[in-house]
């Protein structure tokens, strides 16, 4: 009997440190409520192709995207530091998990990095990291399923032929605002 | 050993990525996985120049392009190209002045004598930034030409003069 509850902890202190890990997606459900953070969940379908006729090929790139979702952290000018934390926050996760580099550019307070989370170019994650030190940052994951390069341009090239449905964006464009 | 190869890789380009987020500095990097996947791109298979491009993107591994104006910038640059080329031997490919700028082009070459593995470029002084940049990889020093047509590269111009020369 004692046996048992020894092997049954066990697998529960391996279950726990194994789920108590950071991660990105984590992170976004933590910060979710949290004062200075919007996050926002977009489906595939603000890119409206009602008015298109789409090719096999078309279909099967809007179908390898799955869903964005987005966080934003606004600056807190009563609480600066928590810029620099949370943005490291956001760079150790990055650094992290099984996340590729594909690019950055920037200069001292501002800058975009691209990430991607798959193999070769079946990739299952993209990830947009944009900051200024000014206003905050936004981080931008773009999830799908075997995402390949020619896809990507062809939802590129879907979204400037298609109307963009930008109701699902109305709270990012509340934000500007303010 | 080849487990240690890309870390020895890195050891050499990470001497310049203290500009990286530095104030005043202007940084790209661009990575290998990058580079892969634009290669997967399809393009037009009939356009020769695309695909030598796509040829050639296949072939690189970084590239790292620092642009800045900040005099304390410049002069740091500068002094850590100096230290780098002591410390990893290349050779000059060209040297141009012109109008009281100062190009300088440094390749590492690898088995044949227009294999590069590493290309490095310090341009200063003028009334231009100051760029420094570096690109790795393995590709022929006559492909850079592609490169610059098809990429907005800082000093595209020389670096075309410089690929002709071999």
């Amino acid at each position: 009997m004692y046996r048992v509850f020894v092997i049954t902890g066990l697998i529960i202190t391996l279950l726990v440190s194994c789920s108590s890990e950071p991660s990105l997606q984590k992170y976004f459900v933590e910060k979710s409520k949290a004062k200075n953070f919007v996050t926002l969940d977009i489906a595939p379908n603000f890119i409206n192709t009602d008015s298109l006729k789409l090719s096999g090929e078309e279909q099967s790139a809007l179908k390898s995207l799955n869903k964005l979702n987005i966080l934003i952290f606004q600056n807190d000018s009563l609480n600066e530091s928590l810029y620099d934390t949370e943005r490291n926050n956001v760079n150790n996760l990055l650094k992290g998990e099984q996340y590729e580099q594909l690019m950055k550019m920037g200069s001292g307070n501002q800058g975009v990095a691209v990430y991607t989370l798959g193999e070769e170019e079946h990739i299952d994650e993209f990830v947009l990291f944009m900051h200024e030190q000014e206003n905050g940052f936004g981080v931008v994951r773009i999830l799908g399923d075997d995402m390949n390069p020619n896809n990507i341009m062809t939802i590129i090239g879907l979204m400037q032929k298609g109307n963009l449905n930008l109701e699902q964006l109305k709270p990012l464009q509340d934000i500007m605002k303010t | 050993m080849v487990m240690l190869m890309p870390a020895l890789f890195s050891a050499q380009s990470s001497a310049f990525d203290k500009f990286d987020g530095k104030e005043g500095v202007v940084a790209i990097v661009v990575n290998k996985k990058m580079f892969e996947l634009m290669s997967n791109v399809k393009m037009d298979t009939k356009d020769e120049e695309a695909q030598q491009y796509l040829q050639l993107i296949k072939k690189l591994d970084n590239l790292k392009v620092f642009t800045t104006s900040n005099t304390k910038a410049v002069a740091d640059m500068k002094s850590t190209v100096t230290t780098y080329l002591k410390k990893y031997p290349l050779d000059e490919l060209m040297r141009i002045n012109e109008g009281g700028k100062t190009i300088k082009i440094y390749v590492k070459t690898g088995a044949s004598e227009s294999q590069v593995r590493e290309l490095l470029m310090f341009m200063e002084g003028g009334k231009d930034e100051t760029v420094l940049m570096t690109l790795t990889g393995n590709f022929d020093l006559s492909e850079i030409s592609i490169l610059t047509d098809k990429m907005k590269l800082p000093g595209g111009k020389e670096l075309k003069k410089a690929s002709k020369k071999s």
